[in-house]
Order: C-alpha cells, then structure tokens, then sequence
C-alpha cells in the first residue's frame, strides 16, 4: 500500500512556481530520497505535505486519506512528523523538554510522556544529553534533536529534511545507522539529502527534481547514470559522452 | 536532612511568616502595603500564564480587573448577590471577553499584539467612561460606582479591619501559584512553552498552539477578574481610571519581566522588589515627583534586560542552589532549573 501519495502537486508563491505538477508514491516501509539542486522546490513540497502550505493545485494522500488542507499538528496526530531542514529547538529548555513535546501526541500524562521520550534519547543514543539545553548543542547534536522529537510522536511516515547537512563524515554514517534503524521498526521514511553517499546508501527509490519538476525517478544506480540528473547537477555544457 | 527536605522547610517556613505577620505587624499601613504587594504578585501570576508560558507580552489586563470589579460590583449593589458569587460571574466573564481579545490578536507578533492588547483596554476603559447605563445595568460612566461599608460579614466580601483581606489574598496568591506550579508541569504547560519559543517546530510535533493559548488566556483573564473584585471589596469604590487603568497593565508586566516571566517565583520576586518602591516613591515623591516609580522602574528593567534578560529569577535561584551546594558538598544532583523555568 502506498502511504504518501502525490498527484500533481503544484505550489506557487506569487509568480514563482516552486513545484511544479509533481506526482509521487511511497510504499509503505520504503525508503524514498528526494534530491534536486539548491531551490529545486524539496522543502517547498515538504512543507505542502506537512500542512505548512496549503497546495495551489494537486491532491495529497497519506495513508489513503486526503490531507490537502489538513494542518500540521493534526496530521502530526494522524502519524507523519517532519524534520525542519533550519533547526528549530526550543533553546531555552533541555533536550529531554524538547523531547517530551513530542511524546505528548500519544499520552496527557507527564510521566508517561517522560518515560517514553527518555526511551527515544535511549535509541538514539542521545541520553547523556538530556539535561542540556538545547540552545547549547552542537550543529550535530541539534540535528539529532529534530529527529528525536520527531520520533517521540510515534509517526508511521518521517519527512527528514536534510538531517546531515553539516555533519561530519563519520556523523554521517552514524546518522545513516540510525535511519537504517528507523526503517527496520517499521517507518516510512521520506528523506531530503545533498550528501550523495548518504542518498545512495539509504534509498529504495530517489526522485530528482529541477525548478519544481520531477525530471528523473528511479534506483539510485538508474538516476545516477541517468542524462538529465546529470545536466541539472552540473550544467548543459557538461554532458557526458 | 536532603537537599528536597530543606526545600520544603524553606517553603513552610515562608507560609508560616507569611500566616504570621498579621499577629506581630499591627500597623494598617503596613499591612495595607503587603495585601497591594500580593495582590499584584497574584496579578502578575495570572497574567503570567498567558505573558510568561505563552511567549506573548499582553498589556491590557486591567480590562480583566475591571470586567471583575464591574461584575461583582453591579451585582450587588443592585442585585443584593453576594460579591462571591459575584466574583465568579465577573471571572467567566472576563474568560469570554479573553477568548475574544485573544482570537484576533494571538497570529500577531510581538509589538503589534501588545499594542492590539492595550488598545483593547484602553477601548474598554473610554467605554465604561461613556456609559452612564447599560440596559438595566447601572455603570456611572466616569464617576464609578461606591459600595456603602454597611454589611459587614464575609458573606458580603466586606470587613472591617486590614486582616481578613490580607489573609484573603495571600490564600488566593498561593492558590494561583499552586496552579501555576501545575500547569508548568503538565501537557498545557510544555504545550505554551513550546508555541511560545518556536510556534513552527510545536505544530510540528503536534501542538495547536493558537488552541493551547486560547486556553491560557481563559484562565489568566479569569484569575485576573476575581482579583478585580479583591479590589473592588478592598477600596469599596471603583471608577474606569483605578481599575481598568494602563498603570495596572503596565506594572504587572514590569514586574513580570523584572522579576521573570515564565518562571513560578518570577512574579513573586517581583512584587518583592518593585511594590516597595512604588509604595515608598508614592508616599515620599507622591506630590513633588508623582510618576518617580516608573521611571525607576523603566530604568530597572533596562538594566535587568542587559544583564540577566530572564529575570532576576534565574540569578537568585542560582545563588540559592550554590548555597545548598556548599552545604551539602554539591554531591546530590544538580537541579535542572532550565527544564521548567
Ligand atoms: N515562503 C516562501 N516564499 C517565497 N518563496 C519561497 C518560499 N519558500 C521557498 N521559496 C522559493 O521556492 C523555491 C524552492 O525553495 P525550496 O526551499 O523548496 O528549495 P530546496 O529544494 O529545498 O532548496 P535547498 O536545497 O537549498 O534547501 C526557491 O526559489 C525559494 O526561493
Ligand atoms: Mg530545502
């Protein structure tokens, strides 16, 4: 069953159309990779997911339901949390506080919610931090955050918007472990990434997308010798013989 | 003893003082200083649920202090109810006018929600000041109303000496620290906190934020009306000008801000430190220098803004943990102060 659904999806802001008659599917379980150049439209259509943007045009589907209109702390309850690709902690409070936002989408109970956000610092091996303040971690630390108050929502689908950006190679590995991880409890998984290696290594199917259009879908060997990805990324002066 | 045992000491021990003063402090005048010093303490924890957790900075709560010192008021000058029963109505009241305000106003930022909330109050006190009569209802316009000190008895809210209004206040001020305590720590309290910093990452993680300070500003303009009908019981003559005045929507945020918004001891801190200024500029200053208060206040809060931009708060609680820590040899856990301040 395809539990992200697109069809057509088209997002203008004034005269600029930052996607552009996009359609895509992910099956459930999978892992798909959204690539393009700088301002291809990838947040943009997140944020069109997610509910911060109401859609120009086209139909969203999650999990068989329309969402076209739905806002995001509804569609949070319904199970398809996102990462924000500018980290947005709260930085006056601990990473557990952080946290524990998230974990009060499945309980009214402080305790409970303590409980369960300590569980998801515990998975992600992130619970010597938990009394830090969040406007005190690293670049590292910060993006490991947004993915642990995502995940204290109990989601079933996860937008992770460039999570690696800045990290350093072995962060990076780190960070594909944990998403690989994600996947194998059974999470749907959309993710956003520059770092190639990171793409590659992680995705089921990669959809690439220039000034809003999906110009190449397919394996990561079949986009990665694919002409047109190749242009987008270096430019029409470069094409391969 | 533990570190939490001295803790709980140290707060039954201020409770007690607190029950005690009354029995050692004879002076009227003096106690008349504390029931104004805890009334605005208890002021600035209503309004904190909303100024505080909620991240926005509102100014206009004397409506709220009017809406409860009207209600109750009316009700028993012409009704004969008693300013009890009174006091809930103007509360529920001022609740529904909150929802109103707060509406509108709470998708706006910064300065153009605090300018929003103090035109609201304004536009409330020039309408009192205009309305001789209201349906059946007798307002009085700018002369106000003035409750005859005939039945006394606390069924009428109404007392000879300072002593039962001091005792009044002060267990309505631990009341609303208690809640305030409560919903810190509760789902609400984690909710208005995350809204409040990063509106964005909280609807992200599930948070209807306009929602949760919709319910925060029911409560704090509901806390603040009973405290306008403490007021009204109090000086037994209220008009537009001392109730639904700027003075009082400015001073709590004064003391808010200087003391810490957002934090429990904040607005009692507060209280603390500027009511006895305002009291002693008022009784020395009063005719020669009439306005002294707030520019020692504004100059206060300058230099609180600079150097310890939450509040004094934060710098005392550190100073009180420092010295549990030299007594105890700093070996128990540090308490995390950041987690719910
Ligand atoms: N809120 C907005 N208002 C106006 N224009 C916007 C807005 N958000 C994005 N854009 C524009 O839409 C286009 C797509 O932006 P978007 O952020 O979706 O790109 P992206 O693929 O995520 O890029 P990057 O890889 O740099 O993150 C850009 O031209 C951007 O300037
Ligand atoms: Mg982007």
């Amino acid at each position: 069953m395809n539990i992200l659904e697109i069809k057509n999806l088209v997002k203008d802001f004034g005269g600029l159309r930052a996607v552009d008659t996009l359609s895509l599917s992910i099956e459930e379980g999978q892992i798909l990779g959204l690539i393009g150049p700088n301002g291809a439209g990838k947040s943009t259509a997140f944020n069109c997911i997610a509910g911060v943007y109401p859609p120009t045009g086209g139909d969203i589907y999650f999990a068989g339901e329309k969402i076209n209109r739905s806002k995001p702390w509804n569609l949070c309850k319904k199970g398809l949390a996102r990462t924000f690709q500018i980290v947005k902690p709260f930085s006056s409070k601990s990473v557990l506080y952080n946290v524990m936002v998230g974990s009060f989408v499945t309980t009214d109970k402080t305790s409970v919610a303590k409980e369960k956000a300590l569980n998801v610092l515990r998975l992600l091996q992130f619970e010597d931090k938990k009394d830090e303040r969040a406007g005190n971690l690293t670049i590292a630390e910060r993006k490991r955050l947004e993915i642990a108050r995502a995940l204290a929502t109990e989601p079933k689908l996860l937008l992770f918007d460039e999570v690696m950006a800045g990290l350093r190679p072995a962060e990076v590995d780190e960070m594909v472990q944990i998403i690989q991880n994600l996947r194998h409890q059974g999470i749907t998984i959309f993710v956003i990434e520059h770092i190639m290696r990171a793409i590659m290594a992680l995705s089921d199917r990669i959809v690439v997308i220039h000034f809003g259009k999906k110009i190449a879908e397919g394996s990561p060997q079949e986009v990665a010798s694919d002409e047109n990805v190749i242009k987008a990324y270096l430019g029409d002066e470069y094409v391969v013989s | 003893m533990t570190r939490q045992n001295i803790n709980r000491f140290a707060l039954i021990l201020v409770g007690v003082v607190a029950f005690g003063l009354p029995l050692v402090l004879r002076s009227p005048t003096y106690l008349h200083i504390l029931i104004l010093l805890y009334l605005y303490a208890y002021l600035t924890s209503s309004w904190n649920l909303v100024g505080g957790f909620a991240g926005v900075l509102p100014l206009g709560h004397s409506a709220f202090i009017g809406i409860g010192a009207y209600a109750s008021t009316i009700l028993s000058l012409q009704y004969g109810i008693s300013p009890w029963i009174g006091m809930i109505v103007g509360g529920i009241l001022a609740a529904i006018v909150g929802i109103l305000i707060g509406f509108p106003t709470f998708k706006m930022r910064g300065a153009y929600f605090a300018l929003a909330t103090i035109a609201f109050g304004e536009g409330i006190r020039v309408m009192v000041e205009n309305v001789d009569n209201l349906g059946p209802l007798k307002i009085n316009g700018p002369r106000g109303l003035q409750i005859p000190p005939t039945n006394i008895g606390f069924g009428n809210y109404m007392f000879a000496g300072k002593e039962p209004y001091y005792y009044i206040i002060l267990v309505m001020l631990l009341g609303i620290l208690a809640i305030t305590y409560f919903i810190s720590r509760s789902k609400l309290g984690y909710y208005l906190n995350a809204g409040g910093e990063e509106p964005e990452a909280a609807m992200a993680l599930g948070v209807n934020v306009a929602r949760a300070k919709l319910i925060a500003m029911a409560m704090s303009s509901f806390f603040t009306a009973l405290a306008g009908t403490f007021y009204a019981q109090f000086t037994l003559y209220i008009h537009p000008k001392s109730v639904i005045s700027l003075d009082f929507s400015f001073e709590i945020a004064f003391i808010a801000l200087i003391g810490g918004r957002g934090s429990i001891a904040g607005p009692v801190l507060g209280a603390l430190l500027l009511r006895p200024v305002s009291d002693f500029s008022r009784i020395y200053f009063g005719s020669t220098l009439p306005g002294l208060h707030l520019i020692i206040f504004g100059t206060v809060l300058i230099l609180v803004m600079i150097f310890q931009p939450r509040g004094l708060q934060e710098p005392l609680t550190r100073a009180y943990n420092r010295l549990l820590d030299k007594i105890f040899g700093g070996t128990e856990q540090k308490e995390i102060t950041h987690e719910y301040s």
